[in-house]
């Protein structure tokens, strides 16, 4: 990579929850603020911000940053919202990081904030034509969950992934978001009471799918010549890339009906596209990661995500994570946050908080959910319809 | 199949997606000639990169294809999804069909645990709700090729 090396100086997060007395500006503007305190940076020294589109928020949310701005106080700067699905943050913080890269400006603001709608998350259109979203809905119910569901029996029926092999997943994640001040589940859970919760689409449980959840997470970026300035701890940004999907993945991605029966190129090809583009471009491998916050939207994905993001070969997520190896103490800590089993998706939000978790991990701020002497440190995200970010990180 | 036992007509819910006649129910699809990739819905192209996307045609894909996975889903979806009867717990499953494509569609006609990854299944409608009229609105479905007797209907003969 060349260009300006750019470092990560402030951090906040609004804790994930259920709050609808809050609208998203009062979540942003509260991330906004405690980042810019954990920076020690003022308000008018902020040369750009780049805000993930809220999406359920009408023209207020697809204009999220000018409103969050206002709130400030308006400076001029360039403001740019964007949306990624769940993607959407990593996004806005890629945006952000090349604006420093570029030479253009010296800080940078990212800002994600999402309130979700109540229940499942459905059609934003009725045009069938344009949108297959509302296909999926209309002619065959499928909310999310049914998409993680198939792609899950097919492992079953591939590697032998069994029912244990999922309820594990949420008792070791729950175990972490107990620890979490921001996370909003945090009941430690027993594999029996994960076992015996409601059926949401077999294989799938209750508590092996996240739930949808509000939040807002800030971050706010400068040059590494002048991070030393604002902190003694800068986190360095090794690589901040985006993927899309490849012709012939054969996952069936959400909002699709259909999908190639014969593989040409990875399953979840946009997040195999964005993590190899960040390994390439930091010269950092998977097994350089100490900590890895990837998006465990059920407990297939967690399995899942660790070979496709290269952490071991095919069919072997299973073995690593019943070894410990995915615990914090063991080969690399895996969601130390509590994961998404632990705050619920926030759509907008989420890729930022991952990217803060890791921040405070590689600060050595997170306490007892703390991961020993962790320098690098890797947030991944998923996302609808084929889009996907990765960032990784250096002490 | 075009009358149902009041005479009242069977009604995509949505159209051009799947087609019925003598020879039984039928997912509508296109064929890139240049590509070779086929599309569903036939509107939706996706091309494989570089493509011409010269000589696309309209298909009908093959009646029956294999079961490459499924899942019950226990919990009633939100709108836009409308039923006018109680259908949860229902049967998604991902049919592969020969043309090289996997189809996702509702199963009906069998339990879950009479399914098995590799089965062969085949296309078929599966009512909706009624409108005004009293007109069937129908979907399309996928159920076991082979239906043995103790295959039960899982809406309980509501449908």
């Amino acid at each position: 990579m060349t260009g300006r090396e750019v470092a990560i100086i402030g951090v906040g997060m609004h804790p994930w929850g259920k709050f609808s007395q809050k609208s998203f500006v009062d979540l942003g503007v509260d991330a906004i603020a405690k980042a810019l305190a954990d920076a020690n940076i003022e308000w008018k020294k902020i040369e750009t911000i780049c805000s993930g589109i809220y999406i359920w928020g009408g023209n207020a949310g697809h204009l999220s940053g000018q409103y969050l701005a206002s709130v400030f106080g308006e400076t001029g700067i360039p403001i740019v919202n964007v949306y990624n699905a769940c993607a959407t943050g990593a996004s806005a913080l890629r945006l952000a990081y090349l604006s420093i890269v570029s030479g253009q400006i010296d800080v940078a603001l990212a800002i994600g904030v999402d309130l979700s709608p109540e229940g499942f998350l459905t059609a934003k259109s009725d045009n069938p034509r344009q949108d297959r979203d509302v296909l999926r809905w209309r002619m065959v119910g499928m909310p999310n969950p049914i998409y993680w569901a198939l792609e899950c029996r097919k492992r079953m029926q591939k590697f032998g992934t069994t029912e244990v092999d999922l309820a594990r997943v949420k008792v070791l994640l729950s175990q972490y978001g107990a620890k979490n001040p921001n996370a909003r589940y945090k009941k430690v859970y027993t594999l029996e009471e994960v076992l015996t919760s409601k059926m949401v689409c077999d294989p799938l449980r209750l508590y092996e799918v996240c739930a949808t959840s509000d939040g807002a997470a800030a971050l706010i970026l400068c040059t590494v010549d002048k991070a030393r300035q604002y902190t003694s701890k800068p986190i360095t940004i090794a690589a901040s890339t985006i993927g899309s999907a490849i012709y012939g993945d054969p996952t069936l991605r959400i909002s699709a009906l259909s999908a190639p029966a014969k593989a040409e190129a990875p399953l979840l090809s946009e997040s195999y596209s964005s993590s190899q583009q960040a390994y390439r471009l930091s010269g950092i491998g998977p097994e350089h990661i100490d900590v890895l916050e990837l998006p465990d939207n059920s407990s297939w994905h967690y399995l899942q995500y660790l070979e496709t993001c290269g952490f071991c070969p095919e069919g072997q997520a299973e073995r690593m994570l019943q070894d410990g190896e995915t615990r914090i103490g063991g080969r690399i800590a895996v969601c130390p946050s509590g994961g998404f089993s632990s705050f619920g998706e926030a759509i907008g939000a989420q890729a930022i908080w991952q990217v803060a978790e890791v921040v405070m991990q590689l600060r050595g701020q997170c306490g007892p959910r703390q991961v020993e002497k962790a320098k690098v440190g890797m947030a991944q995200t998923y996302g609808l319809m084929g889009n996907s970010g990765t960032t990784i990180l250096k002490a | 199949m075009e009358e149902n036992r009041k005479g009242k007509k069977k009604v995509p819910a949505l159209p051009d997606l799947f087609t019925w006649g003598e020879d039984g129910v039928h997912l509508m699809s296109s064929h890139c000639g240049s590509c070779g990739t086929y599309f569903f819905p036939m509107y939706h192209e996706q091309h494989k990169p570089g493509c011409s996307r010269q000589g696309i045609e309209k298909v009908l894909l093959s009646k029956e294809g294999k079961l490459a996975s499924y899942t019950t889903q226990y919990y009633m979806p939100p709108p836009p999804f409308k039923t006018d009867r109680e259908i949860t717990p229902y049967i998604v499953g991902l049919v592969e069909f020969p043309e090289g494509i996997q189809i996702a569609g509702i199963v009906v006609e069998c339990k879950s645990d009479q399914l098995k990854i590799g089965m062969v299944m085949k296309t078929t409608t599966f009512t909706l709700y009624h409108d005004q009229e009293g007109e069937e609105m129908v979907t399309w479905a996928f159920q076991p090729a082979k239906v043995s007797e103790s295959w039960n209907d899982p809406s309980g003969g509501r449908g």
